[in-house]
């Protein structure tokens, strides 16, 4: 648990903002900001300096790829990250310790038992590497994990669709960030590869429209009051 | 970060934070507000962890009450987490001082499991306004407001005048033009990576009255993909416009027509000037084919004191428009109250305002 009396780091503030913390971080960061004005007002300050910069991005001569260089940006901050925690391990230097241990074990354990022991190794194996595949899951920035179950996704319905023309036509609207779309279904916002919609128990939309500064609303008609509903999503 | 021992309890942790479904969720209403919170049900709703971020539904049923001293006509609630904003709008009300009314919430959002709803807007009967307007909804609260006017207005004297046949025959006439429409997907910003594509210029359809005239529209097309529309008009009324909405539609190659999307602009145009509205947004559409040809129109218009322009029930009924633009959310509501409840209640409905 982060104390109150640390404040949280800045980059690890900048990748909260942009949703590229793991879900542990994610989680650590909202407990401490529930009780830290300091870093609730940077927090602020951050989002409001993005939309600033979303706003100057429009702004930027034609051809400017503006979410390919945020997200090299966010490369960026999350190297220098990882880069500090390898210098903080090295300087701890834990690791040699442990791998002389575990040198000794191996060599104990292959010597004395055998093959009879190499089912209760492998089990233990798969189990480390199921807690590990766990954590990392966990620690997965949304982005990342998004990417990675659209890359699945397309792995299971096979390459087919992917290569013809009429996917890569869908992709191209979808490639410049979140997307509103309409239709008789309902309204929904699609941000890396996630469909936000708007769920109305079973009753279809009356009507729908788009709008140009990025929305989608649909319009319901309660079964019980009788009431007209118009939910909307906007892409922020 | 972490030591061992932490990341060992990573899973045991996870788990807790995955059990923990609960949402936390904040109702926001003024105190000094119009409107009050009388009572909420959260119902079914719940967080589930979807990679990094909670996905969550959000299923609430709010009961309030006109706090103020004049009657209510429409009501939008702003609903947001970190990462998602939604809005709930209720036109077409009436409801008056003292009484309290249901409102119900809907919605899918994406980020952390902690919901904040917030009244955004309240219109009453004389058409002032409260509230943020965050989401800039004035405008269309306003609109909503008087196409239900004009709307009710209609159906009343055509029920005076030609009796219940004839508003039976009108409701008929709704209900057939309120067909489902082609997916249609709106994008923000410019093309980075655009494949080639081709001026296409839109043809106008000038509604009579209308206090706008274009004289130039085109946009870049290619295939069902549309970016970048852009407009010259002219305010061809005797007062200053500050913001208008412009209806884009679109014909695919089996000749469908449908309204694709709204391009609202703020804009300040004395009598007889001109101005341009681009949009950086593109728009795709499923339906046949390539886009054959594109129109545009004036949907509404506000002058700069405040009051505004609609097109009246006869322009809507232009052979072009009619099949194109959905009735109004009250011709909706009263089409939805006679397809379930029958004439009698429609009637019923129309003499209570």
């Amino acid at each position: 648990m982060m104390p109150m009396s640390r404040h949280i780091p800045e980059a690890h503030l900048a990748l909260f903002i942009t949703g590229d913390l793991g879900m542990w971080k994610y989680v650590q960061i909202n407990l401490h900001i529930a009780g830290c004005e300091v870093c609730r007002a940077r927090i602020e300050a951050y989002r409001m300096s993005r939309q600033r910069l979303k706003q100057a991005a429009a702004e930027l001569p034609e051809g400017t790829d503006w979410d390919r260089l945020a997200a090299e940006m966010t490369a960026n901050i999350r190297v220098g990250l990882a880069a500090g925690e390898c210098v903080a391990r090295v300087s701890n230097s834990p690791w040699k310790a442990v791998g002389r241990k575990a040198s000794g074990w191996k060599t104990a354990g292959w010597t004395t038992s055998g093959w009879k022991n190499m089912a209760a190794w492998s089990a233990i194996a798969a189990g480390v590497a199921l807690v590990l595949s766990a954590a990392w899951a966990l620690n997965l920035p949304a982005s990342d994990g998004d990417t990675l179950a659209r890359v699945m996704h397309s792995l299971f319905q096979g390459g087919a669709q992917g290569r013809s023309g009429a996917a890569r036509s869908s992709s191209s609207v979808e490639d410049r960030g979140p997307v509103v779309e309409a239709s008789a279904e309902g309204v929904e916002l699609r941000r890396n590869g996630i469909a936000v919609s708007i769920p109305q128990a079973a009753s279809r939309p009356v009507a729908i429209t788009v709008s140009a500064p990025g929305s989608a609303s649909a319009r319901y008609v309660d079964d019980d009051t009788g009431q007209m509903t118009i939910s909307s999503v906007y892409v922020q | 970060m972490f030591n061992s021992a932490q990341f060992a309890l990573l899973p045991v942790l996870a788990a807790g934070v995955l059990s923990a479904q609960a949402l936390h969720t904040n109702i926001d209403l003024p105190k000094d507000g119009p409107v009050a919170l009388v009572s909420y049900d959260s119902g079914d709703s719940k967080g589930t962890p979807r990679g990094a971020a909670y996905l969550v539904d959000f299923h609430a049923t709010l009961s309030l009450r006109n706090s103020s001293s004049k009657r209510i006509r429409s009501v939008t609630l702003l609903v947001q987490d970190q990462e998602t904003k939604a809005s709930v709008s209720v036109p077409s009300l009436d409801v008056a001082p003292g009484d309290t009314f249901p409102l119900r919430i809907n919605q899918t959002l994406f980020g952390s499991p902690s919901v904040e709803v917030q009244l955004d807007g309240v219109l009453f009967e004389d058409l002032s306004f409260y509230g943020p307007d965050k989401l800039h909804l004035q405008y269309n609260m306003t609109v909503w407001e008087l196409e239900a006017r004009q709307d009710r207005k209609f159906y009343k004297s055509l029920l005076e005048v030609s009796g219940g046949q004839a508003l039976r025959n009108s409701m008929i006439d709704s209900l057939a033009r309120q067909v489902p429409q082609p997916n249609v997907r709106m994008a923000r910003g410019r093309a980075t990576t655009a494949e080639p594509g081709q001026d296409m210029q839109f043809a106008f359809l000038r509604l009579p009255d209308s206090p706008l005239d274009f004289s130039a529209g085109q946009a870049k097309v290619s295939a069902n993909e549309a970016d970048t529309p852009s407009f010259t008009v002219h305010n061809v009324s005797k007062r200053p416009v500050r913001h208008l909405e412009i209806g884009w539609i679109l014909k695919d190659q089996a000749g469908l027509e449908f309204l694709a999307a709204l391009l609202p602009a703020d804009l300040n145009l004395a009598p007889g000037q001109s101005g341009q509205v681009t949009e950086d947004a593109s728009l795709r559409f499923q339906g046949q084919g390539a886009i054959q040809s594109m129109k545009g129109f004036i949907s509404s218009a506000e002058f700069a004191d405040g009051s505004y322009w609609i097109p009246s029930r006869k322009q809507l009924e232009d052979p072009e428009l009619r099949m194109v633009v959905a009735p109004s959310p009250e011709e909706q509501r009263l089409s939805s109250i006679y397809k379930k409840k029958g004439l009698d209640a429609l009637i019923e409905e129309l003499k209570k305002f």
